[in-house]
């Protein structure tokens, strides 16, 4: 069974007891530098640099390169994985007396492949909603998307989105359904977005609220509840005809567009959608709190659930630790605003979502199963 | 052994009736008793509590401790409070408001001396500059704050809390609170006249009317700014329906009968001010069988949580803990097995009054035993003893009994110096409302914490011996690591567990299974901790030392984890914020480091140098 040569070297390495101590070390730093690092950077960006990652980068002052210093998440958790398989059925015997370890190691495997699946799969959105109002999207904040939306048509837009990732400076988009070009001028990720002053330059918008308006990049705000104001500066052409230069933002209400070949196009930059095949209309939300204080009891939504496919049109209620669960996906009470008139849905899509129960499951019955034996033994032989 | 088993019995006996004293010693005889008012209910922080409670949590917030001194006299919480809120220039010259930031103390002008407590009358000159400058602090966050300006706050919030007081009853003591109630209720019939017909009204319903204005004003303060509801809901009214004086007042709820409790409150108030002792107790008594009548279930809830207050079992806990500890201590230099017997049979005692408290807190709140920081500490203590006393069984050396007994003890150390802070009852905020995952979740993870410390305290308890002891006979030694590894192998069991439920919790409430949030990393490093533990032992990198060493090291995780994410003030777990816990635990941190740095020592290494 056992090979002296290099490959069975190498299996024996990847199986060793060695890499499994200093996995588990690194994973300790890297745990520990992930919880520290939400201090200055928020969870989710500490979480994409230090976990879900296979290298820790860092850039040193004043210097352009990336210097990767520390291994991360992801390559810690598939050493660990591999680690695991290979000392599993290497090394381990099949025994009875094992059998506990068998159990507990393979759950062990399977919650390390439910969390890539999470960082692979898993969607996350939000879905604000006021009383009253329906919708059948949520949407990602920390995305943009460039909506383009031919609004001569009064019985129904003809949306075009462009999203985040091809809204690059110098870049040039053509889409078929439109009849002209849009050329990607400057791109903020966050900005200040004001009224121009006396003594500001000129604008760069030719047209549009933007024309007024002087538009600063700023660093990007990474904590977690922070909004950030993306501009956009894009100018639609026909040909060699200039049919305008705007500043688009998600920081912007009022409608701005052109017309074209007789047709109004609207042009906006907003949070990522999501569209959903169903809808959902916020009947009522509330917000108790304990009498005589203002600590919330409990925070709930009727919501109205339309899915003209499935033939669904029910009230359903959700609440703390009560989510929904509907085509895929679970909607979470997660926030609220506007004088309690305002109810946010956390959504999330996670195919993988069953998979953390069955390993727990499996790893708790596997310990018990080892810890047992071995205390009854101990217990036999101090008797 | 009968002898030993004797020691046993009257250890267990003597610690018990130790634990039961404060409930068995009379309350002290005077001409007004307060006991009969410190167990009406009141609402306040959302739950409905005796008054005592409201008075403990109110002074030990205000001053630090449950009691005070005044004229060589004890006064308990609840006469403070009544004095406070009826006689407040008398509660004014009481010397209450803990002050020991120099800061603070030069801006009231005060001199830092041998006195840290200062009576209302020395701040108020100063009240208002007070209120300024912690509300220029509070724009702040609160772990941007200097250390003037969280003193600042914190004595402005604590000023706030005595002036509600003092304007829940009674705006500060001013008028006679039976005779305005009358005067108001004789004045509304004519002064509604008045207001709805003036062209009919007389020259008396216009005067009332002017009269019931400035009534009206009064009784809108009181409503405001009261400090809690002492008024439960009469039958057709909702459960939250508590009132405040000013409120039954003001809304008597659908031309109904003025609140009975009106009336009674009144009187009390008045009695109380005047030293009227019968008119007091006779108002304390009747509100007392309308209580009875009425709101039978909020009057023995009330009843019941006085008495668990003034049973402390939490202090009496912790005074057989220690001299649990002292026996194992004399055991260990005797060699005698009567201390050894009286060592378990004393924390026995310790771990039954522990035990008799939590559940106590636990049929009282009506939740599972850990719902904050606080309870977590009462919790982990309590595993911790409990494992310790059932550890002891398997080898028989003193170490787990030892263990238990000083976890036991500082854990209610801790427990005590948190509750210092607040309510320990308080409620539970929205996404905690939730018993079975409070029941499940938690106590497996708190489980697990005490398991560790355990663990640490024999990896503690083993490098000591290693140094400080003379002849170690190996069997011993074998049974302490024996006794280390099966802990630590059961702390991998429950914080796996505790920490993965935590993670089944996280999604359903929160629509992810693991978000790398603080607190749940705090708790996945105590699982990566023990797992490392057991495989190094397992691949024989540590031993005997390298596993007792490791071991140690888990106090520090554990701590950093239970404690140190909290500091952090991120994340969605962050309930608790403590400013003076950072240096207690950096402090316990660097013991930790010096113990492990001991155990990497060759044994008794001083020695061998001098010899």
């Amino acid at each position: 069974m056992r090979r002296d040569d290099a490959l069975g070297r190498a299996a024996a390495a990847l199986g060793s007891m060695r890499l499994t101590a200093v996995c588990l070390s690194l994973l300790m730093l890297l745990v520990t530098m992930c919880t520290l690092l939400q201090v200055p950077l928020g969870t989710h960006l500490a979480v994409e640099r230090t976990i879900r990652t296979f290298l820790i980068w860092w850039t040193p002052a004043g210097a352009t390169i990336k210097l990767p210093v520390f291994p991360g998440g992801g390559l810690v958790g598939s050493l660990l994985l591999t680690n695991l398989l290979f000392a599993q059925f290497l090394k381990l015997e099949r025994s009875r007396r094992k059998a506990g370890l068998w159990i507990a190691h393979l759950g062990l495997a399977l919650l390390f492949v439910g969390e890539f699946a999470t960082a692979l799969f898993q969607v996350e959105s939000q879905m604000p909603i006021e009383v009253g109002q329906t919708r059948d999207y949520s949407e990602d904040a920390r995305l943009m998307e460039l909506s383009v939306a031919d609004v001569g048509d009064p019985a129904q837009d003809t949306v075009t989105t462009i999203p985040e990732s091809l809204l690059k400076p110098g870049a040039e988009i053509s889409d078929a359904a439109l009849p002209f070009t849009l050329k990607i001028k400057r791109w903020y990720a966050n900005s200040e977005l004001g009224m121009r002053k006396p003594g500001d330059p000129p604008s760069e918008a030719t047209a549009g609220v933007g024309a007024d308006m002087a538009v600063r990049e700023r660093p990007v705000l990474a904590v977690d509840d922070a909004q950030n104001a993306a501009a956009l500066l894009v100018e639609a052409r026909a040909g060699a005809e200039s049919l305008g230069t705007f500043w688009a933002s998600n920081a912007l209400g009022a409608p701005q567009g052109f017309a074209r070949e007789g047709r109004d196009w609207r042009l906006t930059l907003r949070p990522r959608r999501y569209y959903l095949p169903f809808s959902m209309t916020l009947k009522e939300f509330k917000h108790d709190v304990y009498p005589g204080t203002d600590i919330p009891k409990n925070f709930s939504s009727l919501v109205r659930l339309r899915d003209a496919g499935a033939g669904e049109d029910r009230d359903a209620l959700i609440y703390m630790n009560h989510p929904l669960r509907y085509g895929g996906k679970a909607f979470y009470q997660a926030s609220f605003g506007k004088d309690d008139r305002l109810s946010v849905f956390q959504v999330v899509r996670n195919p993988g979502w069953l998979i953390p129960y069955l390993s727990c499951a499996l790893v708790a019955l596997g310990m018990l199963m080892h810890f047992g034996l071995k205390l009854s033994a101990s217990l036999r032989s101090a008797k | 052994m009968r002898k030993a088993s004797r020691y046993y019995r009257g250890a267990l006996a003597a610690g018990l009736l130790l634990a039961v004293r404060p409930l068995l010693t009379p309350a002290p005889r005077t001409a007004m008793p307060v006991a009969g008012f410190a167990r009406l209910p009141v609402l306040e922080g959302g739950r409905v509590k005796p008054m005592d409670s409201f008075a403990r949590n109110s002074l030990l917030l205000i001053r630090g401790t449950q009691s005070l001194t005044v004229d060589g006299r004890t006064v308990s919480a609840a006469e403070w409070l009544l004095t406070a809120m009826t006689k407040p220039e008398a509660a004014d010259t009481q010397k209450v408001f803990v002050i020991d930031d120099p800061d603070v103390l030069g801006l009231l002008g005060l001199e830092q001396g041998s006195e840290r407590r200062f009576a209302y009358y020395q701040i108020e000159p100063k009240r208002d500059e007070v209120g300024q400058q912690a509300q220029r602090a509070e724009r702040l966050e609160a772990q941007k704050r200097s250390r003037f300006q969280s003193a600042v706050v914190n004595l402005s919030h604590r000023l706030d809390l005595y002036e509600q007081i003092k304007n829940t009853l009674m705006i500060s003591g001013s008028g006679d609170p039976v005779e305005d109630l009358s005067a108001f209720n004789e004045a509304l019939p004519s002064a509604l006249r008045a207001a709805h017909e003036p062209a009919k009204a007389s020259a008396r319903d216009r005067e009332a009317l002017k009269a019931l204005a400035r009534f009206l004003e009064r009784y809108q303060f009181l409503a405001r700014a009261c400090a809690f509801r002492p008024l439960p809901p009469r039958g057709g009214e909702g459960e939250d329906a508590w009132a405040s004086i000013g409120e039954a007042v003001l809304k008597p709820g659908g031309g109904r009968e003025p609140h009975p409790g009106l009336a009674s409150y009144a009187l009390m108030a008045r009695g109380w001010r005047n030293g009227d002792a019968s008119a007091f107790n006779s108002a304390v008594r009747e509100f007392t069988a309308w209580l009875e009548a009425e709101r039978p279930g909020d009057a023995r809830r009330a009843r019941q949580e006085v008495l668990f207050n003034t049973a402390q079992p939490f202090a009496a806990g912790m005074a057989l803990y220690v001299l649990a500890l002292l026996a194992v201590f004399a055991w260990w230099a005797t060699r005698r097995a009567e201390a050894q017997a009286a060592a378990g049979g004393l924390l026995a005692a310790a771990v039954l009054v522990h035990t008799v408290g939590l559940f106590a807190r636990v049929a009282l709140q009506g939740r599972p035993p850990v719902t904050n920081l606080y309870s977590s500490a009462v919790f982990v203590g309590w595993v911790a003893a409990l494992l310790g006393l059932f550890a002891e069984r398997v080898h028989r050396k003193g170490f787990a009994h030892a263990g238990g007994a000083l976890l036991g003890f500082c854990t209610l150390l801790i427990a005590q110096h948190l509750g210092a802070s607040g309510d320990t009852m308080e409620m539970m905020r929205a996404v905690l409302d939730s018993n079975f995952w409070l029941g499940t979740h938690v106590v497996t993870v708190t489980i697990g914490y005490a398991s560790t410390f355990l663990a640490g305290a024999l990896g503690v308890a083993w490098v000591l011996r290693r140094q400080f002891v003379r002849d170690q006979d190996p069997e011993t030694t074998r049974a302490l690591v024996g006794l280390t590894y099966g802990v630590v192998a059961f702390s991998l069991l429950f914080s796996f567990v505790g920490t993965m439920l935590g993670g089944i919790w996280a999604d359903q409430s929160w629509g992810r299974f693991w978000g790398w949030d603080p607190k749940e990393n705090g708790a996945l490093l105590i699982v990566l901790w023990n797992a490392l533990i057991l495989h190094a032992r397992f691949a024989g990198y540590a031993r005997e030392r390298g596993v007792m060493v490791m071991a140690v090291f888990g106090n520090i995780v554990t701590a950093l984890s239970w404690f140190g994410v909290n500091m952090l003030g991120i994340g969605l777990h962050s309930y608790g914020f403590m400013d003076q816990a950072f240096y207690w635990l950096t402090g316990f941190c660097a013991s930790q480091f010096a113990v492990m740095w001991l155990g990497w020592m060759p044994a008794r290494f001083w020695l061998e140098k001098s010899e």
